[in-house]
């Protein structure tokens, strides 16, 4: 097992504009397991295949354990690659699928069978190892995807979107069953994906990445309660964070926030205060998560709205409210329990720890 | 459908009318298919039934005779050289292009001109195989000046072996010892040597016979001179010892012969060493100059008689496999004539390009990421193709030589318009067996349309076979 | 870019070299080796057919006694004498301008008829009502496999029955070519057409027979504008194949008066075997149609070529 340091790499085609990745520096130490995360074409596969050899590097540099890899072909790097449409070989079984890297660097025929028993063992794939692929389940051809990848020992495992080709309840299964393989393996893991709540249940540490920048690198806490801007606020945590542009307005005992209409209003604390202050800003935009907003009017200090229902969605334990406060639509979780109707209009509420503060142009939050 | 009278009784609608119904919404459907219909009715059906009868009768078509046909199309040696040379193209044509097909499709991803390039690959199947016939004839043909391939051929050749001035006639088996006449004898390895012994200070006189005037004139002979002695030296004369004026004068100089120029010579030890080379002047004179003691004799190399290039009939009926002494059934199924290849190799060079285009189609269609998973698992360009590509082309490479192995079943024009009369029998094929006792000089079915059953029968289940394959 | 690292030139030396020799073993020198593999294969594809337009350039003095190559260096040996006196025969029967004609008189209505008629079966079997549809469908498909080597002697016969019968015996005429032509382009046309059709909604059909329009209205104007791509498709492949086809021609029209190009090649190569310098010029004649026909419409030849693995 290796580590994994890209740093400032940067990808640009010919013909485009603009940048596919643009100076993206992370460490990936021995054995983690981290999410690369962002919405479609944010560049996070390209920088995955550019870690396994299969895209050249416009600059920057890629390190895999203590060696620049740069210039080597896929082959050399000692990475494993899994595939979302999971490219197993259509005209080999199972085990010649798994077998195949091995017997192409001259690993002796006993080696290998023990290899692939032994990947077919954890996978549970045993009594498939004669069929071929188009004899197997999506479920299954995913397993040997990752067989294939086991069975060479890589330094590295690349995952590209693993499940994103399996029905909801598999891809739940093999969530758990992913994270099981890490811990046993003890291997680093550099997994993609479209999908925040993957990325949130299986990794060590998450990286955000957004039109070929890294917005932010942390842990799956780090990440929900200290946004490094509006873009990660907004894409951690599902349903998103509300966001409400507010004026800032000087009072009495220090600044607080005022929505256009007035229907929203935040007592800002002396530490919020002096945070507005010294970004020199007379606007911000005000984040909160819908599962911080309380349907009750609370007191000292926090945010106080007024608010109509507009939509109610009934999940069960809990309601997903969609609610409007003068020109601004927002979304709480209430407790399913709670009695409310199209229409209604009431006070919510949410506490200052729970409000996030992002500067109105740049959309940094404010420290 | 059921109406109520005005008594209340229940009148059902007569079947008729749900019949007129049915045609009156169809009618202008079925017309539109009646054509189409009638047309493959009369052309393709009933004569393809009616020609498995033809080949039941007689070549009249007035008398029943069974089976004799078809003994008749097993006993002939002509039809069974069809089947032979029809054999030869089906295991050779299909797998060739059908290789450089996948060879040239796999190349092409990598360059930036590819289309231009596909373009000239897939344009002869546009011609007419007549017209391509034609121009392969001349690639082929055996004059030097007109066939490219005996072009390079001759080029070659003339660089390793270069001809002599007074070339050798192989069609009469003419060697060297031949020309040999007055005070000369064949000597080892196609020289001809004097064989008077001659000392420092001597001459020889060495005639030649069988000279043609031709090459006299090329090489500027002039009139012989009689050698003068030379101290120290050999000196000598070699001339074309034959004068229509004095036929039987082979031993002195005659007035119209002429000396012969340009023949290297060896001065050849009593122990048989060359020590000395020269080459005779225009007027066949030479000498040797500081020769050590000693006798010698005169020797005339070998390489003045290298035939010149005689050219590959690349269109001509000489057999590939040794068949020499065989009877002629065994001959006509075994022999391989030469031209057979000529043409595969023109036919080949049609229909690449369609094996290509086909390929090059699946081979776009692959997954591309199954051969970056072979990238990355260590897979050279070469084992890609190997081992991940060819196995996943094989459904295409399959369709594309089965469908060559029907296109070579049916071969005619090519083999019409670019063998020469003399190669047309031993090169025939079944088709071509088809239209040649079928229509030349009138109309006769009965044996043709045995052969015609026959290549009916060979082609349809491999046909058959393929079309599901493409289906699929 | 990377920041400056006292330690950088010395990691980096031995590193770019390698850079380097990484970069040339995998990109230039394979490249440059298919490169050059495949322009050699493409000037041996090209050679023949452009020594075949060189000796029609070339006078007849020059045939056989120096090669068609040397016009690289001796470039004002080509001459038009050859086309001269091949048009100036001009429309003569046995001339190559008159079997330019024929080939056309017999390829265009063969080509027109069988899209016509295809296209008409196609319909009829995609939007038709009536049972046994695709039975039928895979019956005609299945007369894709005959050869039509099968039919030759038989037609022969019925056409003279048809003599017998009407006074007009096909065979020896072009229409009678052209009947052969189209019912053996029948299969493969149904097919090409009726695959396509399938892809056309049935609703284009219903708004139009509610708006009123009759079966042969909706037709002409709704399905056969749809299906130009594929009738495009079908008519080049027809029309190549009928225009280079030398032996119904040689079946039917045999003896006659008119023949198209290929029999007048044929003609041409067999009686004087050493004419070359003119009977290329016919053979450059009959090459130079389907090449334009190709070159315009390459998109849907190579379609067609894909659609149809079977002539």
């Amino acid at each position: 097992m290796s580590s994994v340091t890209l740093r400032e790499l940067t990808k640009k085609y010919d013909g485009n504009d603009a940048y596919s990745l643009d100076s993206v520096s992370l460490d990936v130490a021995h054995g983690e397991f981290i999410c690369l995360v962002g919405p479609s074409g944010c560049g996070k596969t390209t920088a995955l295949r550019m870690i396994a050899g299969l895209e050249s590097v416009t600059s920057g540099d890629i390190e895999i354990g203590d060696r620049v890899v740069n210039d080597l072909a896929p082959r050399d790097r000692d990475i494993a690659l899994v595939f979302q449409s999971y490219a197993l070989y259509p005209h080999m079984t199972v085990s010649e699928n798994m077998s195949f890297g091995l017997k192409l660097r001259k690993v002796p025929k006993d080696e290998i069978k023990k290899a692939v028993i032994d990947a077919a063992r954890i996978l549970d794939l045993e009594q498939y190892l004669d069929r071929k692929p188009g004899q197997l389940s999506g479920g299954q051809r995913q397993r040997v995807a990752l067989g294939r990848a086991i069975v060479r020992n890589p330094s590295a495992f690349l995952m590209d979107e693993p499940l994103s080709n399996l029905d909801a309840k598999l891809r739940v299964q093999t969530r758990a069953e992913i994270a099981r393989l890490h811990h046993r393996l003890g291997a680093t893991m550099i997994y993609v994906t479209h999908d925040q709540v993957e990325a949130m249940t299986m990794a060590d540490r998450i990286a955000v990445i957004n039109l070929g920048k890294l917005e932010q690198v942390g842990s799956p806490r780090d990440l929900y309660d200290r946004p490094a801007n509006q873009f990660v606020g907004g894409f951690i945590g599902s349903p998103s964070m509300n966001f409400v542009p507010m004026h800032v307005e000087s009072v009495d005992d220090g600044l607080r926030l005022v929505s256009d209409g007035g229907d929203m209003d935040v007592a800002l604390g002396g530490v919020e205060s002096s945070v507005i202050r010294r970004a020199g800003v007379s606007e911000v935009v005000m984040g909160v998560r819908p599962e911080h907003i309380d349907h009750v009017p609370r007191s000292g200090g926090g945010l106080q709205m007024r608010a109509s229902v507009d939509v109610i969605e009934f999940l069960g334990n809990d309601e997903h409210v969609h609610l409007t406060s003068g020109d601004h639509v927002l979304v709480a979780i209430v407790d399913a329990r709670t009695p409310l109707t199209i229409g209604d209009s009431l006070t919510l509420s949410a506490s200052i720890e729970a409000i996030h503060l992002f500067h109105p142009e740049t959309g940094a939050a404010l420290k | 459908m059921t109406s109520i009278g005005a008594e209340g009784s229940t009148v059902t609608a007569p079947k008729v009318s749900r019949r007129r119904g049915w045609w009156r919404k169809n009618w202008i459907s079925l017309a539109f298919i009646a054509p189409g219909i009638i047309w493959l009715l009369a052309i393709v059906v009933y004569p393809t039934i009616a020609t498995i009868r033809f080949s039941f009768f007689n070549e009249a078509a007035t008398k029943f005779v069974g089976l004799h046909n078809y003994a008749s199309v097993f006993s002939t040696d002509s039809i069974l050289t069809a089947f032979k040379n029809n054999i030869v193209w089906v295991l050779i044509f299909p797998f060739f292009v059908t290789f450089i097909g996948l060879m040239v499709a796999v190349l092409t991803e990598r360059i930036r001109w590819a289309t231009a390039f596909k373009a000239v690959i897939v344009m002869p199947i546009v011609f007419s195989t007549t017209a391509s016939a034609l121009v392969w004839r001349t690639v082929f043909d055996l004059n030097p000046h007109v066939g490219v391939v005996n072009a390079i051929e001759q080029t070659l050749s003339d660089w390793f072996r270069t001809p002599g001035a007074y070339p050798l006639n192989s069609s009469i088996g003419q060697t060297a010892a031949s020309l040999a006449s007055f005070n000369a004898q064949g000597g080892p390895n196609g020289t001809v040597i004097s064989k008077s012994v001659v000392h420092p200070g001597g001459t020889v006189m060495i005639g030649m016979t069988r000279i043609s005037a031709a090459t006299l004139q090329t090489l500027g002979a002039t009139t012989p001179v009689s050698p003068h002695k030379m101290s120290g030296g050999i000196s000598g004369l070699v001339w074309n010892d034959f004068s229509p004026l004095q036929i039987t004068n082979t031993t002195t100089i005659v007035s119209d012969e002429h000396g012969l120029p340009n023949l290297r010579l060896s001065l050849v030890s009593s122990k048989g060493l060359s020590v000395a080379s020269t080459v005779t002047n225009s007027s066949g004179d030479f000498s040797f100059s500081h020769v050590a003691r000693g006798s010698y004799h005169v020797e005339i190399q070998s390489s003045n008689f290298q035939n010149a290039f005689e050219g590959t009939f690349w269109l001509g009926s000489q057999s590939i496999t040794p068949t020499n002494g065989l009877n002629q059934t065994a001959q006509s199924l075994l022999s391989v004539p030469l031209i057979d290849l000529a043409m595969i190799i023109s036919y080949i060079w049609i229909w690449a390009g369609f094996a290509m285009v086909l390929i090059g189609a699946g081979l776009a269609s692959l997954n591309r990421e199954v051969l970056e998973a072979a990238e990355i698992d260590g897979a050279t360009e070469w084992q890609k193709l190997r081992r991940v590509t060819i196995p996943m082309l094989a459904p295409v490479l399959t369709v594309v030589f089965v469908t060559m192995v029907i296109n070579v079943l049916k071969v005619f024009d090519i083999i019409l318009n670019m063998a020469p009369g003399s190669s047309q029998g031993p090169a025939t094929t079944l088709a071509l067996t088809i239209y040649n006792d079928g229509f030349t000089g009138g109309i006769h079915s009965g044996v043709a349309s045995a052969v015609a059953v026959i290549l009916f029968l060979l082609v349809v289940p491999i046909m058959y076979w393929n079309l599901k394959k493409i289906k699929g | 870019m990377s920041k400056v690292d006292p330690l950088e030139d010395e990691k980096a030396a031995p590193l770019k070299e390698r850079r380097v020799a990484v970069v040339a073993r995998r990109l230039h020198i394979s490249t440059l080796t298919v490169n050059i593999a495949l322009g050699l294969v493409a000037i041996f594809w090209l050679v023949p057919t452009i020594s075949l337009l060189i000796i029609s350039l070339r006078p007849e003095s020059l045939f056989g006694t120096s090669g068609w190559w040397t016009v690289f260096t001796a470039p004002s040996q080509l001459t038009f004498g050859n086309y001269t006196t091949v048009f100036s025969q001009g429309f003569a029967t046995g001339g190559v301008l008159n079997s330019l004609i024929t080939s056309l008189e017999i390829t265009i209505p063969a080509t027109i008829l069988v899209a016509l008629i295809s296209s008409l079966a196609a319909y009829s079997l995609v939007f038709g009502f009536w049972r046994g549809r695709d039975m039928i469908f895979l019956v005609i498909v299945g007369l894709m496999v005959v050869p039509l080597q099968v039919a030759l002697i038989p037609v022969v016969q019925f056409y003279r029955e048809l003599g017998n019968l009407f006074g007009l015996n096909p065979y020896g005429t072009i229409p009678g070519v052209i009947i052969f032509h189209v019912a053996f382009g029948l299969p493969f046309g149904i097919f090409l057409m009726r695959n396509f059709l399938t892809g056309i909604p049935r609703d284009l059909l219903e708004a139009g027979r509610i708006e009123g329009a009759g079966e042969w209205k909706i037709f002409y104007r709704i399905v056969l504008p749809l299906a130009l791509p594929a009738i495009a498709s079908l008519a080049i492949f027809q029309f190549i194949w009928v225009w280079n086809d030398l032996l119904v021609a040689l079946v039917f029209l045999g003896g006659n008066v008119h023949t198209p190009l290929t029999i007048y090649l044929y003609d041409q190569t067999r009686s004087l075997a050493a004419n070359y310098w003119i009977v290329s010029t016919g053979a450059v004649v009959s090459i130079f149609v389907p090449l334009i026909v190709f070159f315009s419409f390459q998109r849907y030849f190579v379609r067609g070529v894909l659609a149809g693995a079977v002539k």
